[in-house]
């Protein structure tokens, strides 16, 4: 009855060299709804889709400050993102109270993975099932980094995780090149439209999404709501323009992203050897980067 | 060794009934699997190099470091699973630090490199632990001169004039012994790494390589070759290349 | 056939492992020694358990014993200068002579010392570990004087709470992003910042000195002049100090530590010759 024997256990290596449990966990981070991060030369930027399990229910909180230069989004299991979250809090505060100082992104960053490779060796834990988006601007300018359940992480120039996030990846990977010289206010407009890339259908609202801000001129901000609709109003404008022009590639990266949910191969995963039609994988993260 | 379907392969408490302990085999895998990683012992120094695939265009550049300083005088580059790389990296820097702090100097390249096997060496023996998906370049220069280790998942450590492990390793170690490695300097060094990993690299993607050294030049400093060198070596390497095809 | 270990705890039983082959201790990675930390292995930043659960009470350090004597800092235009002698004395006996009091942290950061001087190159192998380390990250951070300042006054302080003090007043000096730095740590983790410093006895004799002619956009030859007349002022008066003197300077262009040098003195004066003549009823 079993499918794959290999893949009940973090301790096992298949024969291919592969860990199966590790990649499932990577399976969690596609289950939460979309997040992208971008950075232009002074600022980064966070956004994200919530959901909310009913009607009745207020919208899960999906983005985190963790000090005043840094914050994350999650997607996955939250409540492992939050276990993340109150680390990377507490560590910010010990090296506030150490060396009177915003910690480096990187460094921290770095701890986290750190911290996630150990479930990756042990029986008796698990990997994390949650994908961050590390937002901050410290002495190297801002960051984008993303810290993946393997235990990796990258640094990047823009990303996107989580459901249908493939739509918002290929977004910014057409738009990223003009990210640098951007302004804060575009940066935000893009944020904007790669989420709305992969939200297909559902209407982009002040309700549904949410946005966080940081700079070297401006502490970690969270937008939200009334703050959020203006930015909401702008892309609705520019929609017609930019939809035209996303239309026709568009079409063809939606499909994509679809067929990479059934499981054919995204355009990350050819890397990476398939065995046994394994999930698919949403491209970008290579499961164990080997 | 097939042990694939007869269950004595799923836990690295287990040996099989020919007495391997499958585990540890399936680890050497993803290190076989993985990037290209060269070290090549000069006469000078040592030089390290990695074949790094691009997975996004919108990464940074030098993100997915696989050459880390495990301390002043000592560093590595690691193939396998990236994030197992760090650790190993971390217990390297452990190992480093807890030495200097109790015999006042920097560790030797074969201490480092018989702790690290010891330590990786570890979790080939329990069923709650998996070994490392690793196989890491030790580069050193202290008292002893410059050398260059290999340890692998099971534990095993190798001590070099020059090696490759990964995907490229066996035509990567028939171009290293065509090399004269007793007479090469680092700065020669690094651009026959740059070569070898150009001629290794399966064409049709991209990659970055990432180089690394610890010799005279670095002050002895195990530390990422100077940009401006590498693209020199690079480009000299992709030359050099090219002129051989033309030739044949 | 899966090996799964139920249990990892010796205090909830034994589980299939046999409990001495238990890896766990022995494998996961032990958490890096704080810095910060004191000696005796307890926590950091809490009181020693030990130190509460003990009958008696439990002694440190109670004097110091090879010890610094003044370290004087000021800045200038374009940097930072500290100065001291480089005796290490025994009690009052004058044991080393070639101590190096002052030390380079990183490019833009050193620290001089008084006080006890085994505990300061304790503080110093922390502070080493501390820019190991941001070498090892290769990530172009490294320890801002600021930071270093910080970090001293967080462990003297944190020390002394332990009722285990290290023994030293330190002065930390740096330059980063075109600012001089000059703050300073005592051992009860005292600290505060200034355009001038002294330790010790300096802060009664070389201090005035300073308040009266420091000022912030001195030249270096200035500086150096000022610092130099200090330097004579404390040794003319501190019997703990040698003519034999180092002087530091933090500047944009990193850190440079001067060899050692004599200052000329004059010991000529009368009231030296017979400093009794004008006190009636001494000798």
């Amino acid at each position: 009855m079993f499918r794959n024997q290999y893949d009940q256990d973090v301790t096992t290596w298949s024969p291919q060299g592969r860990i199966f449990q590790i990649e499932y966990a990577m399976e969690a981070v596609k289950q939460g709804s979309a997040a992208v991060g971008l950075k232009s030369g002074e600022h980064a930027v966070l956004a994200t889709i919530k959901r909310a399990p009913s009607d009745l229910s207020s919208y899960q909180r999906k983005i985190f400050k963790i000090d005043d230069h840094m914050g994350i989004a999650i997607s996955g299991l939250t409540a492992d993102g939050r276990i993340l979250c109150r680390y990377m809090r507490n560590e910010c505060l010990n090296h506030r109270f150490v060396y009177d100082s915003p910690m480096p992104l990187g460094r921290l960053v770095r701890q986290v993975a750190d911290k996630a490779q150990l479930g990756t060796q042990r029986s008796w834990k698990r990997p994390y099932g949650v994908g961050l988006i590390v937002a901050g601007h410290d002495e190297s300018g801002p960051h984008i980094f993303y810290n993946c359940p393997s235990g990796n992480y990258y640094d990047y120039k823009a990303f996107a995780m989580g459901a249908r996030s493939q739509a918002a990846k290929t977004y910014l990977e057409r738009q990223f090149e003009t990210f640098a010289a951007a302004s804060l206010d575009d940066l935000v407009k893009h944020a904007l439209h790669a989420l709305q890339a992969s939200l297909q259908d559902g209407e982009l609202t002040e309700k549904n999404c949410s946005v966080a801000v940081v700079g070297g001129d401006m502490p970690f901000t969270l937008l939200e709501d009334d703050s959020l609709a203006p930015y909401i109003a702008a892309i609705k404008e520019e929609e017609p323009a930019a939809a035209a022009g996303m239309e026709a590639e568009g079409a063809a990266a939606e499909g994509d992203a679809a067929a990479g949910e059934g499981g054919a191969a995204g355009e990350g995963e050819q890397q990476q050897e398939q065995q046994g039609g394994g999930g698919g994988d949403d491209g970008g993260e290579a499961p164990m980067e080997q | 060794m097939s042990g694939i379907g007869t269950g004595y392969d799923l836990s690295t408490g287990t040996f099989s009934p020919d007495g391997r302990v499958f585990q540890t085999d399936y680890a050497q895998k993803a290190v076989d699997n993985s990037g290209t990683v060269v070290g090549i012992r000069c006469k000078d120094g040592v030089v390290l190099g990695a074949e790094k695939l691009i997975i996004s265009k919108m990464l940074e550049q030098h993100s997915n470091r696989r050459t880390f300083p495990a301390d002043r005088h000592a560093g590595m580059a690691v193939a396998g699973v990236a994030a197992d790389g760090r650790s190993v990296v971390s217990r390297a820097m452990a190992e480093a630090n807890q030495y200097k702090s109790i015999y006042g100097e920097a560790i030797p390249g074969h201490v480092l490199a018989e702790r690290l096997g010891s330590f990786m060496h570890l979790f080939n023996l329990y069923g709650g632990y998996r070994p490392y998906g690793v196989s890491a370049l030790l580069a050193t220069y202290g008292k002893e001169g410059p050398q260059l280790y290999l340890v692998e998942p099971s534990g095993v450590t190798y001590r070099y004039f020059g090696t490759a492990v990964g995907k490229g390793r066996q035509g990567a170690k028939n171009e290293i012994e065509k090399l004269k490695l007793g007479e090469m300097s680092c700065r020669e060094g690094i651009q026959a790494v740059a070569k070898i990993l150009h001629q290794v690299h399966d064409e049709e993607k991209g990659f970055e390589m990432e180089l690394a050294w610890v010799c005279e030049e670095s002050g002895r400093h195990f530390q990422r070759v100077p940009q401006q060198l590498a693209d020199e070596a690079e480009a000299a390497a992709k030359a050099a290349l090219e002129a051989e095809d033309m030739d044949d | 056939m899966l090996h799964r270990p139920t249990s990892h705890s010796a205090a909830i039983g034994p589980g299939p492992v046999p409990s001495l082959a238990n890896p766990g201790p022995a494998l996961e990675q032990q958490p890096r020694h704080a810095p910060q930390a004191p000696s005796c292995g307890s926590e950091a930043f809490c009181v020693d358990p030990q130190a509460l659960s003990s009958s008696h009470p439990r002694q440190h350090t109670q004097y110091p014993y090879v010890t610094g004597t003044s370290v004087l800092g000021i800045t200038f235009k374009d940097g930072v200068l500290l100065a001291c002698d480089t005796l290490g004395a025994y009690g009052s006996t004058k044991r080393y002579k070639s101590f190096d009091r002052l030390r380079k942290v990183n490019d833009v950061c050193m620290v001089g010392a008084s006080g006890e001087l085994s505990d300061f190159q304790y503080i110093m192998r922390l502070l080493e570990e501390l820019s190991d380390d941001d070498f090892c990250m290769d990530d172009g951070h490294h320890l801002k004087p600021a930071e270093v300042h910080s970090y001293l006054t967080r462990v003297l302080y944190n020390r002394r709470n332990k009722m285990d003090p290290l023994w030293n007043s330190l002065v930390v000096g740096g330059f980063h992003s075109g600012k001089p730095f000059l703050g300073t740590v005592g051992m009860i983790g005292t600290s505060y910042t200034d355009a001038h410093l002294a330790t010790g006895f300096g802060n009664h004799l070389a201090r005035p000195l300073m308040r009266e002619k420091h000022h912030p956009d001195m030249s270096e030859e200035e500086a150096v002049a000022l610092m130099h007349e200090c330097l004579k002022v404390c040794y003319y008066r501190d019997k703990n100090s040698i003519n034999k003197f180092q002087l530091a300077k933090v500047t944009k262009d990193g850190v440079s530590i001067s060899e050692p040098f004599a200052l000329e003195t004059n010991w000529g004066f009368k009231l030296f010759q017979n400093p009794a003549a004008n006190a009636v009823g001494t000798w």
